[in-house]
């Protein structure tokens, strides 16, 4: 039987436990889908995703609710800063043919947002699985941040964040 | 839904994005285009994990990103360098290395 | 298995350390890079990049003998690992002497003031005056070498390919940080890094269908999985193909050669001589473990291919060698001609096969990086001087520089009492004796047609009138004529007494499962 050679996950969402999930056995699968408190061999995926769908009406809502209160309530002051596309100060000129230019430190910018940003993928799984994971994971992920922070350091250090 | 489809859609990309690298002029869209392989890469592992039923198609895929996403970085460097240089991102322009 | 517990890998750290070391080093060279003053750095960089490799080279030594698969069997430390360790460390540090070297040129280091000033703009002036250096060329040297050390280690096609990554991305900005002729150097590192990203897209998506393959991306898994299965089907094919020429990029066979002479011109000499001497080595060394570890079992089916490639690399490279002008490019595609030799040993298939190619990438990797040190050192008023014609009379001007590269070149073209010599007669025996003989006749001719343009150099140094701008030879530092003195010596003596070392590479002809 194949077994993933990584990193176990156990997949809750699943109807059954499939033939494969060798990793963490057929006994593994349905003890961790009891631990749900669903019926053996019968999870109903409508129960699974409910809580998923009252998060998602309550974002929704919470966002419906701050808009209208914000239009009914806030002051309507209106200046040519207010009509820009961008609040922050940045004239949106319109681009002429053939791209135009601008500032070589918005990719510098956009470089460390991509870095920065995809690096952090391993921690959703890891966090998934946290509990599992025990002295070994902590560990590695407590490495992979301080490697991911020694490039910021660099960056901060020799004047990557300053603007000017 | 078969499987299978997706790993056809992951060839069909592999394919755009290789067209792609070869017969486009501007290094952002070549770049673009070696990112789209990668892509087509991380779509079939997904869809093999799922057929041979483990993980490691997964894992290899988080991986990927976060590769990619470093090889992004290198590569914009070196572009902008280039363009701003030679105030054009053309891969024909830069031809002083020929035999 | 059946546990619903994780179980943390097992790592041998000490059989790592080599990576380990090289690694935390270039990590904590990175935080110099923030905190050392700007006067300060390259001192404290160079004592951290060459203490670094010292000590991963005893670790390496200390583990002669020692066969490890650690990390739940992604990497695994066998003879011919521990072997091409030593072959990467003790390159890379010659490699480093190389790039340290600040004598040659009059206007100081080998590397741009600023890799980001513009090419002949007033920044760029200035930085130049005030004696600016690039010290990030250290942290960035250190990573590639790590990522060699793990691309040879790798027994796992993921690692594989993180490992490939981590090599390469550093070396696209080595090449485009040279000092003089600016403009070809980052044309090199667009071209390095377009083509590079091209192939490394290549391996994953033949990783990718090796995994469709056979449900694992491990190199034995995929053996067992070839064994298993009674039909082999397209996945496995094309999957190989796609992998393979993925890696061929990175070793520079034809057709996947088109980088190799741009690069090699564009680029810094210094680092050309440590990615061609070391990109090589790590990136054959991927190549035999995938051949021999996954695809052992239908040597038939890639056999061929690789005939044609290895064919093609070879004649290709030696004929287009012939019409150079340029000596970096020439060397370029003499590299590109010598990936067809070594890939006579791949397809040899056997432990001879592989102890030989071991022992041919080790004389190839001192023999151009020795190469290299010369070039560097040949110069005339705007740097160096590439172009053959300015070479002409060298060898009478500067007697003992001419002699150290007619060395080199005699070396390359496989000539009787150089390390090149037993390096052929190793990879040729090999494929005789799995039975290509034919492709050995074909890489005999090649090998003519070679050393024709390796002597052709040697005649010019020797027998021709010096130039109307002749080149002058500058005096090096300690750092460039220790690599130089090593290189000599290295090819010299594997070409007199090759026992010790072929002893070494017979006892490593075999890759660990």
């Amino acid at each position: 039987m194949e077994s993933s050679r990584f990193i176990v996950l156990p997949a809750p969402l699943i109807h059954e436990a499939p033939e494969h999930y060798a990793c963490i056995g057929r006994e593994g699968f349905h003890k961790r889908a009891k631990s749900f408190s669903y019926e053996q061999g019968a999870i109903d995926p409508v129960n699974v995703y409910t809580p998923i769908l009252i998060l998602g009406i309550l974002a929704f809502g919470f966002a419906a609710f701050s808009i209208i209160i914000a239009t009914l309530t806030g002051p309507k002051r209106y200046n040519r800063a207010k009509v820009d596309a961008y609040e922050c100060g940045i004239e949106p000129t319109p681009q002429p043919m053939g791209g135009g230019r601008f500032p070589v430190k918005y990719y510098l910018t956009a470089m460390m947002f991509i870095i920065f940003d995809i690096e952090l993928v391993f921690l959703y799984p890891w966090a998934v699985a946290f509990d599992q994971l025990e002295l070994f994971g902590f560990l590695a992920m407590a490495l992979f941040l301080f490697n991911l922070a020694v490039p910021f350091v660099y960056e901060w250090r020799r004047g990557g964040l300053e603007w000017d | 839904m078969n499987p299978s489809n997706y790993i056809l859609l992951s060839a069909v990309l592999f394919s755009i994005g290789a067209i792609g690298v070869l017969v486009r002029r501007n290094a952002i869209i070549v770049f673009m285009s070696v990112e789209l392989m990668l892509n087509a890469a991380n779509l079939s592992f997904v869809t093999f994990a799922r057929m041979n039923g483990n993980l490691d198609g997964q894992v290899v895929a988080f991986f990927v990103m976060v590769v990619a996403a470093a090889e992004v970085v290198i590569g914009l460097a070196i572009i902008v360098t280039i363009f701003r240089t030679r105030r054009s991102a053309s891969i024909d322009e830069p031809s002083l290395l020929k035999y | 298995m059946n546990t619903g517990t994780f179980n943390p890998p097992e790592i041998d750290y000490l059989a790592i350390a080599p990576i380990l070391i090289i690694f935390g080093t270039a990590v904590l060279s990175v935080l110099v890079e923030a905190f050392v003053g700007r006067t300060a750095r390259r001192p404290v960089q160079l004592v951290l990049v060459i203490g670094s490799l010292l000590v991963a080279l005893y670790f390496v030594i200390s583990q002669a003998g020692t066969r490890t698969i650690t990390a739940n069997g992604a990497l695994v430390i066998d003879g011919p690992a521990l072997v091409l360790w030593g072959a990467l460390l003790v390159l890379s540090l010659l490699g480093a002497m190389l790039m340290a070297e600040r004598t040659l040129d009059p206007s100081g280091d080998v590397f741009a003031a600023r890799a980001a000033a513009l090419p002949g703009s007033e920044d760029e002036r200035q930085f130049t005056q005030r004696g600016w250096v690039q010290t990030e060329v250290w942290p960035l040297f250190l990573f590639s070498v790590s990522g060699m050390l793990m691309f040879v280690a790798a027994n796992d096609l993921l690692l594989m390919f993180v490992a490939l990554e981590v090599m390469s991305l550093p070396l696209y900005l080595l090449a485009g940080m040279a000092r003089r002729r600016r403009l070809l150097s980052q044309e090199s590192a667009l071209k390095y890094f377009l083509l590079g990203a091209f192939s490394s897209a290549f391996f994953l998506y033949g990783a990718s269908l090796l995994y469709g393959f056979s449900g694992t991306v491990s190199l034995p898994g995929i053996a067992e999985a070839i064994s298993a299965k009674p039909s082999q089907g397209p996945l496995l094919i094309l999957g190989m193909a796609l992998l393979v020429v993925g890696l061929l990029f990175k070793v520079g066979a034809v057709p996947f050669h088109q980088w190799t002479p741009d690069v090699y011109q564009g680029a810094p000499s210094a680092v050309t001589g440590f990615m061609a001497a070391t990109v090589k080595i790590a990136a054959f060394g991927a190549l035999l473990r995938v051949m021999y570890v996954a695809f052992g079992g239908i040597r038939w089916d890639w056999e061929p291919m690789l005939w044609v490639i290895a064919i093609l690399t070879m004649f290709v490279g030696s004929i287009v060698a012939l019409v150079q002008t340029d000596i970096k490019r020439m060397l370029a595609y003499s590299s590109i001609a010598q990936s067809g030799f070594i890939m006579l040993g791949v397809i040899a298939a056997s432990a001879e096969g592989l102890s030989a190619s071991l022992f041919y990438l080790i004389a190839y990797g001192f023999g151009t990086i020795g190469a290299f040190a010369v070039i560097s050192m040949v110069r005339q008023s705007g740097g160096e001087a590439t172009s053959l014609s300015a070479w002409a009379g060298l060898g009478r001007t500067s007697p003992v520089i001419g002699a150290v590269f007619a060395v080199f070149m005699l070396s390359l073209a496989g000539i009787p009492l150089t390390s090149g010599f037993v390096a052929k007669f190793g990879v040729f025996a090999a494929a005789i004796e799995s039975g290509d003989t034919w492709l050995v006749i074909a890489a005999v001719v090649a090998s003519i047609i070679a050393a024709f343009f390796y002597v052709r150099v040697i005649v010019l140094m020797y027998f021709s009138a010096p130039a109307k701008e002749p080149a002058v030879v500058a005096v090096p530092s300690a750092f460039t004529t220790i690599a130089l003195a090593a290189g000599v010596t290295v090819t010299v003596v594997l070409g007199i007494i090759p026992q010790p070392l072929l002893e070494l590479v017979a006892n490593a002809d075999v890759f660990l499962r």
